[in-house]
């Protein structure tokens, strides 16, 4: 068709060699095939960013779709002369289903839908795990949604203020460490929070991560301000035999993830015992026999890793609950905090519901605009967050070390005869 | 078929959804079997009664649905795990039943094309059912060896026009995983460095970490464009940070148009924003001034103003953080650390950071233990050392002097002579 | 306060913002200091259900989400500049 209009762009071209899979290749072949000219402005104004060394975008404040207060991130290019095609190239999300499996029949009716609607291009998956939708203009915002809604009864994701898309790691489905059904949470809270999730509700976005277990594998305490972590409570499962197989070389160690290098053979005291960080496990030559004193275990997976078919987590299970994790915007980086060491779950999930009201009660009360729950938290201090807000029990395994200094804000009704003195009898005592 | 039908159609599978609240679990929701049919939002949608027709807050389809049966089956009672070659990982469940998964490298930035790719491949070999990870890998899942080695072969040799692998096999064990990244300048207002670009050039140059098991222990890069840091760069072994290096400008005829001032100065960290007014062609007009002395080039005043850019080719470019990691095996999580505070913008390939990466990265590989993670390593050498061994040159700008900075210092006596010391 | 005369007074406190020369587009956290008598949770419900009526809209700013009446202040779309003041 003669009315594609091509743009040089020998930079964004050195990005097609190489053998990582190179996204030029994928563009311009799409852009050829379907004739679409956004393929071609968007690799131009790319060239043209690659010159510049600055972005060609630009933002507006369009939200959502009617009624919704996220969902779609606004976006123009500075260069609607150059590249008029992708003037308007707003971004939608699509709320990934829990765990991010899907079937062909699903996948191949959004493509044809975008293709019809929008670029054509898009992110498998974004970071918080929304599909997202790369490109389309304002008119084509209410159709994508009625399409969705109707034709694959599927819902946009978080986005500005609001909850963000919960996302969980496969547990269940595939993780023999999967210590509670991450998927099954997610699912259940994400229904949960609809109105969340969609509308403005806080001063700034707030987000639920669900781990099976201490790796962690959705970054949970990195990346959640509510993270979910599995753990156990009662003692490690020892299978003797396979532990000895293991160290008479019959089993791969770790899975067979170190299989490229040789590192010697196999050592369970250098590899296991010497490498638990509690020091809590005992290598007994002579018996070839495993112990582990479970009581100062602290649940860290290493030996489990190592040795997966001779170790596995306890059988009482439940969660670990930790609040707060952000990157640097605006107070700094913070991991998540551990609010609660352990909670039992069981759906629908109810003890977990309230927790999470009681939380964000208190933000909406309390936070300022654009501060995350765990700033809030470093802003009042944990222990009145623990005792006079979520009215818990502090326990030293809320802290890592306990304070250092002594200026500790007493209560006046902590303290005999309260505050109120009368200077007049001290100076009786004490002549100025 | 007529639009009016479709609609009825589509009336019909929305019942059978509300009848059981969309929870399809044995049997996937029936209106995925339908074709994509172009023409009815229009018809559904009237822009004079938007709420006519509208279904909200349904969220996304129940997972379950989506689970192959095999999967399905064995919910909950897989019993271990091997990887048998770098990206192919065997599954056995306490049923019997055995999966192989069979893991693929992408770009994160994809067409509609390539999605439909990795659906022929799943329906080729999977019955249809794919799954992707939260690093931008896709895992396919064989339940047989002859479909495994049929299906690995078939991967290796899909390739785009000029070379590159479309599903490249690795990202298990002792790797260099997919690296978690951003929009860059593809896509977003506020980058300082392009995302994609950069991803591809480290990943060209790291390619063979991806499908091996060499390295001590896994590696997880990142990046992110700017500091909002929508990528989870700060807890990574090794990642891209893009940052600014040049204040705001202030358009004083526009911005009293286009913003909010009160906004725009609240959104400074370090209150460095102050109103002001100026006079235009003998018009009184509302402004700000920056303070640039105070200013940390965060870029937080020009995501709620965009009459105050910060974007700037020569002024913006690359960080590199180190030593962060998010597990809690062996040590605890923790913060990447600024080693490299500045490498300039090098479209296309970025040559410059993409040799530092992987000079960080085999200096790693020949020093620390296995198990050890980047962080773990630094740690246990010390940082004095981690600068000597890879001889990247330690600039005050590693020194921290923002909020909790003091935690960072020495306050001891334990350090390591390194070329570093000068004694006279 | 019922519902129907907090969203009246939501719509009181964005008008009389806007009367000032003030802001045109506010956080619920403003609408909170504005209406100190109300819930939050009852605030966010009343401006949300507000916005499904048409008589607020959502504006974002990058990362956060603010109310503003419809066709006031900064336009929807980029480059669509406030009228002058
Ligand atoms: C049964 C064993 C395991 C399973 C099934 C599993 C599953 C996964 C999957 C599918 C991913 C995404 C990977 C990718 O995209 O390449 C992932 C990421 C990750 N895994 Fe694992 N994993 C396992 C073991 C481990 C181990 C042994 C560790 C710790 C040493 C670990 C820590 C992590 C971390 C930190 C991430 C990255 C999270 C992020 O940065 O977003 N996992 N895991
Ligand atoms: S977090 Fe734990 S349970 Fe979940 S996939 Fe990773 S290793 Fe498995
Ligand atoms: S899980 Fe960690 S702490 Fe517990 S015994 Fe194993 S290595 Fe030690
Ligand atoms: S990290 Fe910054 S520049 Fe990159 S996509 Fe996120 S907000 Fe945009
Ligand atoms: S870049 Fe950051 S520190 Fe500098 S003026 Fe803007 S908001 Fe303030």
């Amino acid at each position: 068709m003669s009315e594609i209009k091509k743009h040089d762009t020998p930079m964004v071209d050195q990005l097609k060699s190489g053998p990582w899979p190179s996204f030029v290749d994928d563009i311009y072949s799409y852009g050829e095939k379907h004739k679409k000219q956004c393929a071609f402005d968007l690799m131009g104004q790319l060239e043209l960013s690659y010159k510049h060394k600055e972005t060609h975008w630009k933002h507006g404040g369009i939200v959502g779709v009617f009624g919704y207060g996220g969902g779609v991130i606004g976006r123009y290019s500075d260069q609607q002369e150059k590249f008029p095609s992708i003037w308007a190239f707003h971004t939608i999300r699509v709320h990934h289903p829990a765990g991010k499996w899907y079937h062909t029949a699903a996948l191949r009716k959004l493509c044809d839908m975008w293709d019809h609607r929008g670029s054509g291009f898009v992110n498998f998956h974004g970071s918080t795990g929304d599909m997202v939708l790369l490109g389309t203009t304002t008119e084509q915002l209410e159709p994508v949604f009625f399409d969705l809604t109707h034709q694959f009864h599927w819902d946009l994701g978080g986005s500005g203020s609001n909850l963000r898309s919960p996302a969980c790691c496969m547990g269940k489905s595939r993780c023999e460490w999967a210590l509670f059904d991450t998927q099954e949470i997610d699912y259940e809270l994400t229904m949960h929070f609809q109105d969340e999730l969609h509308r403005p509700a806080f001063p700034y976005k707030f987000k639920f991560k669900f781990s099976g277990c201490p790796l962690d594998c959705v970054a949970a305490i990195a990346r959640a301000d509510l993270s979910f972590i599995g753990t156990w409570i009662d003692e490690i499962q020892i299978d003797q035999e396979a532990v000895k197989a293991y160290v008479n070389g019959e089993l791969k160690p770790n899975a067979g993830a170190f299989s490229d290098r040789d590192w010697g053979p196999f050592d369970i005291k250098k590899e296991v015992i010497d490498l638990c960080p509690t020091k809590c496990m005992h290598w007994d030559e002579k018996e070839q026999k495993l112990y582990i004193n479970n009581k100062d275990c602290v649940r860290c997976m290493h030996c489990i890793a190592v040795m997966p078919k001779a170790l596995k987590p306890g059988k009482d299970r439940g969660v670990s609950i930790l609040i707060g994790a952000k990157s640097v915007i605006l107070e700094g980086a913070q991991l998540s905090t551990l609010l609660i060491p352990f909670m039992r779950l069981e759906p629908p999930y109810d003890d977990v519901k309230e927790l999470v009201y009681k939380i964000w009660d208190y933000w909406m009360e309390v936070g300022k605009n654009r501060e995350r729950v765990g700033e809030l938290i470093q802003r009042i201090g944990l222990n009145r967050f623990i005792v006079d807000v979520m009215g818990m029990k502090p326990i030293p395994q809320h802290v890592r070390i306990p304070r250092n200094d002594p200026y500790i804000f007493w209560r006046e009704e902590e303290v005999p005869g309260g505050w109120k003195r009368d200077i007049k009898e001290f100076r009786k005592r004490h002549p100025a | 078929m007529a639009d009016e039908k479709v609609i009825e159609k589509l009336k019909e599978l929305w019942t059978k959804y509300e009848e059981i609240d969309g929870k399809f679990d044995e049997e996937m929701d029936p209106v995925f079997k339908e074709p994509y049919y172009p023409g009815v939002a229009e018809k559904l949608f009237n822009p004079d009664k938007p709420m006519e027709n509208r279904i909200t807050d349904i969220g996304p389809p129940y997972f379950r649905q989506f689970l192959p049966p095999i999967i399905k089956k064995n919910y909950g009672k897989w019993v271990s795990h091997e990887i048998i070659q770098p990206g192919v990982l065997k599954y056995e469940s306490e049923t019997g039943d055995v999966i192989y998964v069979v893991r693929c490298g992408t770009p994160r930035l994809e067409t509609t094309d390539y999605i439909r790719e990795i659906c022929d491949i799943a329906d080729k070999y999977c019955d249809g059912y794919v799954r992707w990870t939260t690093r931008n890998n896709i895992e396919f899942h064989v339940d047989s060896e002859e479909k495994l080695k049929a299906l690995i072969e078939d991967l290796k040799n899909r390739k785009h026009p000029n070379g590159s692998y479309k599903f490249p096999i690795g990202g298990t064990g002792a790797s260099v995983s997919n690296i978690v990244h951003t929009q860059g300048w593809i896509h977003c207002h506020t980058p300082a460095i392009d995302a994609s670009g950069v991803v591809k050039s480290i990943m060209d140059e790291l390619f063979e970490y991806f499908g091996s098991h060499k390295l001590p222990a896994k590696t997880r890069l990142a990046l992110a464009c700017c500091l909002n840091m929508c990528g989870a760069v700060h807890c990574s072994d090794i990642a891209i940070v893009g940052i600014h290096r040049k204040p705001p400008m202030v358009e004083d005829d526009r911005i009293q148009h286009v913003c909010e001032i009160p906004l725009a100065i609240a959104a400074c960290p370090l209150g460095a924003i102050k109103p002001a007014t100026v006079e235009i062609d003998g018009q009184k007009k509302k402004t700000v001034r920056v303070n640039a002395e105070r200013c940390m080039f965060c870029g937080n005043c020009y995501t709620m103003c965009p009459a105050m850019p910060i974007a700037d080719g020569e002024g913006d470019g690359i960080a590199i953080v180190v030593g962060g990691k998010v597990t809690n095996r062996i040590s605890p999580p923790k913060f990447s650390r600024v080693v490299i505070p500045f490498i300039p913008n090098e479209p296309p390939r970025w040559p410059t950071a993409v040799k530092w990466i992987k000079h960080i990265l085999e200096v790693y590989s020949q020093h620390a233990n296995k198990y050890e993670r980047v962080g773990d390593w630094i740690e246990r050498i010390g940082w004095e050392k981690f600068f000597e061994l890879t001889d990247i040159p330690f600039t005050e700008k590693s020194i921290d002097d923002y909020r909790l900075a003091y935690t960072t210092y020495r306050t001891s006596t334990h350090f390591k002579f390194t070329k570093h010391i000068e004694i006279k | 306060m019922d519902k129907a005369e907090l969203k009246q007074k939501i719509l009181e406190v964005m008008e009389a913002k806007i009367k000032k020369g003030g802001k045109t587009k506010i956080y619920l956290k403003d609408l909170q200091r504005e209406i100190p008598g109300a819930n939050p949770r009852e605030i966010k419900n009343a401006a949300n259900e507000l916005v499904r009526e048409g008589k607020l809209e959502y504006f974002s700013t990058g990362s956060t989400v603010m109310f503003g009446l419809p066709g006031v202040g900064m336009g929807l779309e980029a480059g669509v500049e406030k009228p002058e003041e």
